[in-house]
């Protein structure tokens, strides 16, 4: 049997995929989200074989999903947007449906999906990352209460690596995200986020000024006060910028 | 393109000038030379070269003209200016005839000597006949250019036209929709035929109204209602319209498809980014002559994509400004999660 979890948030859309579902005697509807914070605590309370999950959704996208996701269904996604159709096998998707959905290709992709189910998988979350559309526009963490925060690019201050997690400095609040400095740095938009430092990637808009603090040895000043370190080739790397 | 055409033919036209002037004051002196008794040649071969200088000088009014413009110079100083130049530009072309002639021949110059005056006379009419040409052709020159700036303006009001023609049609709003009627076939097939004809009533009226020049309000308001319907039973309760629209309002010309986008935008980016949902809130109000259209609409501050609305409502911008030949204002403002665009139109 398989565990389909179904994610749109269009109740017409979901309907059906319902219909679609109850036509096939192999599959078994364990929840139905109407948006991606739904389908995350649906997918950590179900662990379901399938995902048949919709792309543009309210405060968290499809892509950003598959981001939180701790366990890693077969994953279809639902859209009328075919340019994403690239991006989802990028994100190692299983396939994708376009809407207005058709009968007979619901039934290729289920054939699909049955002979993909049982064989091991790769996590999806640690691809999803790596392949996401750049620049990235916005930060999904999941906080170790379960919680999950999103933050605009725009509102972040400067990003603060801490051994193998980061730190995301927002007017003075930090959230912890599981993810090397290094991996977040390219895909953040170089014209606005600045590696600075081994340590530190700042927002440029918020930095005040740049003083010299001993030879060869810099700091950068924000508009709130704080002082992160600037290393020489973080130097050069401003100065190309500004 | 223009300016090189412009300037190739200012060229010419300077050539001509010259040439015309000379022709006709070689032509009207060396007739009056031999009226006075000189042979044919002699007649010809002393005009020539005075002319020549005439001519030229005669070109050389044009920087006068151009500094004189008909358009902005007063009339004294119009009048003076090229008075003093006339007489300044005769009295030389005198004197190369009182230097020329005797060289050529001494007797005929003496016959000549009491004629000056009126060689004189004739000078300066040549030369006033140039400067009425040189006006002449800044003038069509300006026209010209008066022509090109509208033609410009007609194509960017045409380019506006077609790009906001383009941003009705989201083909993902078909798509969609498409989907809920493939959705409500099997359980619910009455609503299914109900909604293939909204879709197929909404499209009809793009189509018509976006081939016309201006629209009532009320035919505006009406398309979008139409479109809000079809959103209706994709969003279900997440989707909430008030429309407020007072009489003298309703009544006033819009460009057609002006507020369709701006609606489309506000479900799109507005509604669907938010989980609960919300209200959107169109008004208009007709007040001293002036149409005013607030459209007001919930937006998660923290969406992902912002772009597709910038576009939206730039070509909006550059419609109205078009057809109201910038006396209209578009403003899009958000604050708190309200996204709002207001736009003031006279009447």
């Amino acid at each position: 049997m398989i565990r389909v979890v179904i994610v749109d948030d269009e109740l017409p859309a979901r309907e059906l995929l319902r219909e679609f579902l109850a036509a096939d005697e192999d599959c078994e509807i364990v929840a139905e989200c109407a948006n991606g914070f739904e389908a995350v605590k649906a997918v950590a309370q179900h662990d379901p074989d399938l995902l048949l999950l919709d792309i543009q959704m309210p405060k968290l996208d499809g892509f950003e999903v598959l981001e939180l996701l701790d366990r890693s269904p077969i994953v279809v996604f639902v859209t009328a947007h075919d340019e994403h159709a690239l991006r989802a096998f990028e994100v190692h998707a299983l396939d994708y449906l376009l809407k207005p959905l058709s009968h007979e290709r619901f039934q290729q992709v289920m054939e699909r999906v049955k002979r993909a189910a049982g064989h091991d998988r790769q996590p999806v979350a640690g691809l999803a990352t790596s392949l996401r559309a750049k620049p990235l526009q916005r930060i999904v963490v999941r906080g170790e209460d379960g919680a999950i925060q999103v933050v605009p690019v725009s509102r972040l201050d400067y990003i603060e690596a801490a051994d193998d997690a980061i730190l995301l400095a927002t007017s003075g609040t930090k959230l912890r995200k599981q993810q090397p400095l290094s991996e977040i740095a390219s895909q953040l938009d170089p014209d606005r986020f600045v590696r600075i430092h081994r340590a530190y990637v700042v927002n440029i808009e918020r930095i005040e000024k740049i003083e010299l603090y001993a030879k060869d040895s810099r700091v950068a000043i924000l508009r709130d006060g704080t002082r992160l370190p600037v290393s020489r080739s973080g130097y050069q790397r401003l100065k190309e910028l500004l | 393109m223009a300016t090189t055409r412009t300037a190739l033919s200012r060229g010419a036209l300077a050539l001509y000038a010259v040439a015309a002037v000379t022709a006709a004051a070689a032509a009207s002196s060396s007739f009056f030379l031999w009226a006075r008794g000189a042979s044919a040649g002699l007649a010809i071969a002393a005009s020539l070269p005075p002319s020549l200088l005439l001519g030229i000088i005669a070109l050389a009014s044009r920087f006068l003209s151009n500094a004189l413009p008909l358009r902005s110079a007063s009339r004294s100083s119009i009048a003076i200016g090229h008075a003093g130049s006339a007489a300044a530009a005769s009295g030389l072309w005198v004197l190369m005839w009182k230097s020329w002639v005797p060289a050529l021949n001494q007797q005929f110059a003496a016959h000549l000597a009491p004629d000056y005056s009126l060689l004189f006379g004739l000078g300066v009419v040549l030369y006033i006949a140039a400067v009425a040409v040189h006006y002449l052709v800044l003038e069509i020159e300006a026209l010209r250019e008066a022509e090109d700036e509208v033609l410009r303006y007609r194509v960017l009001a045409r380019e506006a036209e077609l790009r906001a023609f383009k941003a009705q049609v989201d083909p993902h709003f078909l798509f969609n929709s498409l989907n809920a009627v493939a959705s409500m076939c099997g359980s619910r097939p009455l609503e299914a035929r109900e909604m293939a004809h909204r879709l197929a009533d909404f499209f009809r009226l793009i189509l018509r109204l976006g081939a016309l020049e201006r629209i009532t309000l009320a035919e505006e308001i009406d398309l979008v209602q139409r479109y809000l319907a079809i959103e209706q039973v994709r969003f279900g309760e997440r989707l909430t319209t008030h429309i407020n629209v007072d009489e003298g309002a309703a009544r006033c010309m819009v460009p057609p498809l002006l507020l369709q986008p701006l609606v489309e935008n506000a479900v799109r980016h507005g509604v669907a980014s938010m989980v609960e949902g919300g209200t959107i809130d169109i008004t208009a109000t007709l007040e001293d002559h002036m149409l005013r259209i607030v459209i007001d609409n919930p937006a998660d501050p923290d969406r992902a994509d912002a772009r597709g609305e910038g576009i939206g409502i730039e070509n909006a911008r550059g419609r109205l400004s078009a057809v109201s030949e910038g006396r209209a204002m578009l403003q899009a403002a958000e604050a708190e999660g309200q996204f709002r665009v207001v736009i003031e139109l006279p009447r």
